[in-house]
């Protein structure tokens, strides 16, 4: 009797386990399937558009209807596009100018945004919270609001197709700023205050002590504004209709629809204004998250 | 006397540095970014000659001519049908998909990576890539279908599937870009929270409903109102890829104000279209706050 019992109590237990274990296998298992899933979805077009861009412009869509799995190799592997699109189609232009766009962005924005950053980190003033509010504000309103009534104003100053008119309203951005703030506010008191007392000016402070110790914000900062401008479409469309200043996305748009048969062509320039912010992120991935992140966490 | 002087001089100094500081980043955010919203809400009250540089004013002319205009009142309707299907949509799928991510298995910072493709691509790219995908005689996505023994879809060039489709192509980067918020949320509860919960006897359910979803209810909140606020400003993918038709089916009301000032060269007309569409959000915004709100007592 006794016997019969612990027989029982040691199979149920053992059963116990078995199913214990089995079910979190099996847990894993539908984790993975998911995660593959939806990693799947996320990389077969990507594969078929850098595939097809290597692809002769007449075999794009050869394996792809019905759909093989050579659809997602360049089985027959060509550069034709990337010649065509940079020797013919000058698509070095727009890449240089978005490549200008986004530089001068990184540098003017940059500074501007940390020095005002640096105010609301560390100085006490009359207006601070009024201030900081309108930063947070224009958080709010979507840029695109804007870019109408700019540009009636823009138009009405000639400044239509002009580098400053690509170029400077770019370079207010309230997320920057705010960024720029949340990190200098975790700096030591003692560091600036040590360099005060040995007669550092603000400025000095500011650009020997504060920003050499800021890389892991500067870094997030300058990601953040480039690929901003790298992927702007709405404004460079409005304001730069002058093929002489078109960005990278605008080049990439117009190519739908004016090359709607040169579809090999079409995708290596995908690739390209692609394969930048991917190569961009890909290293430097937390400090991108953070910064997108952050805007939506830390209030 | 001296002492005091000299104290006096240098906090009036003082006072002035924060300001240098903030200036030049004020001026570039009052000159592109406040002004021009406040200035939106005049020029809608005109008519302009950009080539002149000529205006005239029109009062509410502008609001008037549109309210007039079946076009407005369709795109309305189609906006709002949008608004209502994405933004719960995306939202749900975010966090779903936020949970997956955060499972503790190995090689998950790889598929995090993945994940975090669509985001940085330009959405005028992944336009484009979907665009031929989606194409009716030869995309992929109608070979996969007819290899299933499935007819095949029109997609975009159907004024019964364009809307759906471009909600579609806006998700497969609009769920992972949320995701990571949510994301960020799962990783700041601390794990003992979920290890209590099993010891007490909770599933994954229970502890997803009562331990994960009141504590992320301020990011649902944030991830749901910006999602809303970037979809009813959503432009490059209707551009790119429908213009507005077929039959005006994917008319949105911001592809609306576009083509109203820079394809009729209705400036005025198109910055009053702005102008309720800020509005729209607004009220939008408004009642999704309200509803959190409410929830929470």
């Amino acid at each position: 009797m006794a016997e019969s019992l612990a027989v029982d109590v040691a199979e149920r237990y053992t059963r116990r386990g078995k199913t214990r274990i089995s079910r979190a296998t099996v847990q894993r298992v539908i984790v993975y399937f998911l995660l593959t899933l939806i990693s799947v979805l996320v990389i077969v077009p990507l594969m078929w558009a850098f595939a097809a861009s290597f692809t002769p412009n007449d075999e794009v869509f050869r394996y792809v209807f019905p759909f093989s799995w050579r659809a997602l190799f360049p089985v027959d592997f060509t550069v034709e596009a990337y010649r065509n699109l940079f020797f013919e189609e000058g698509f070095t232009r727009p890449i240089a100018n978005t490549l200008i766009l986004g530089f001068s962005t990184v540098i003017l924005s940059g500074v501007t945004s940390a020095l005002a950053g640096f105010a609301f980190a560390r100085f006490d003033f009359r207006g601070k919270d009024v201030l900081f509010g309108l930063v947070l504000l224009t958080f709010m309103i979507p840029g695109e609001v804007t870019m109408i009534p700019l540009y009636i104003v823009v138009s009405r100053l000639a400044l239509v197709n002009t580098w400053t008119a690509l170029i400077v309203p770019g370079l207010a951005n309230s997320l920057v700023i705010f960024l720029f703030r949340q990190f200098f506010i975790e700096i030591p008191q003692d560091l600036i205050d040590a360099a005060r007392v040995d007669g550092a000016s603000w400025l000095k402070v500011f650009a020997s002590i504060v920003l050499p110790m800021s890389k892991p914000v500067l870094i997030t900062a300058s990601l953040l504004l480039f690929l901003g401008q790298w992927n702007s479409f709405f404004w460079p469309l409005l304001v730069a209709p002058d093929p002489k200043l078109r960005v990278v996305q605008v080049a990439v748009s117009y190519a739908y629809e004016e090359h709607k048969t040169l579809w090999n062509q079409l995708l290596a320039g995908s690739v390209v204004a692609a394969l930048v912010p991917i190569l961009l992120v890909l290293p430097f991935q937390r400090y991108y998250v953070s910064g997108l992140v952050g805007s939506g966490l830390k209030e | 006397m001296a002492v005091r002087r000299a104290d006096h001089t240098r906090a009036s100094t003082m006072q002035w540095i924060p300001y240098l500081f903030l200036l030049p980043a004020f001026i570039l955010l009052f000159t592109f970014r406040i002004a021009p919203a406040l200035a939106g809400f005049r020029e809608a009250l005109y008519t302009h000659n950009l080539s002149a540089a000529r205006r005239s004013f029109v009062g509410w002319g502008n609001f008037a001519h549109i309210f007039r205009d079946p076009i407005f009142w369709k795109s309305l309707r189609i906006t709002l049908v949008f608004s209502l299907v994405t933004n719960p949509l995306q939202t749900a799928l975010a966090l779903a998909l936020a949970v997956l991510a955060n499972q503790r298995v190995r090689g998950i910072s790889i598929f995090r990576s993945v994940y975090l493709l669509p985001v940085v691509i330009s959405i005028n790219v992944t336009s484009t890539i979907w665009g031929l995908l989606l194409n009716k005689d030869s995309g992929m996505i109608n070979g996969i279908l007819i290899q299933f023994g499935l007819p095949r879809q029109p997609f975009l060039l159907s004024p019964d599937q364009a809307l759906w489709t471009i909600i579609g192509i806006i998700s497969w980067v609009g769920v992972p870009y949320w995701m990571m918020f949510f994301l960020a949320g799962l990783q700041g509860i601390p794990q003992a929270l979920f290890e209590a919960a099993a010891i007490d006897g909770a599933n994954a359910w229970q502890s997803f409903r009562y331990i994960t979803l009141p504590l992320l209810r301020r990011i649902i909140a944030f991830v749901l109102i910006s999602d809303t606020v970037v979809n009813l400003f959503l432009f490059a993918p209707v551009w790119i890829l429908t213009r507005g038709g077929p039959q005006l089916s994917t008319n949105l009301l911001m592809y609306d104000a576009y083509r109203r000032g820079f394809v009729w060269g209705d400036m005025g007309g198109s910055a009053a279209m702005m102008m309720i569409l800020l509005v729209i959000a607004a009220i939008t915004v408004a009642v999704e706050f309200l509803l959190f709100r409410s929830r929470e007592g």
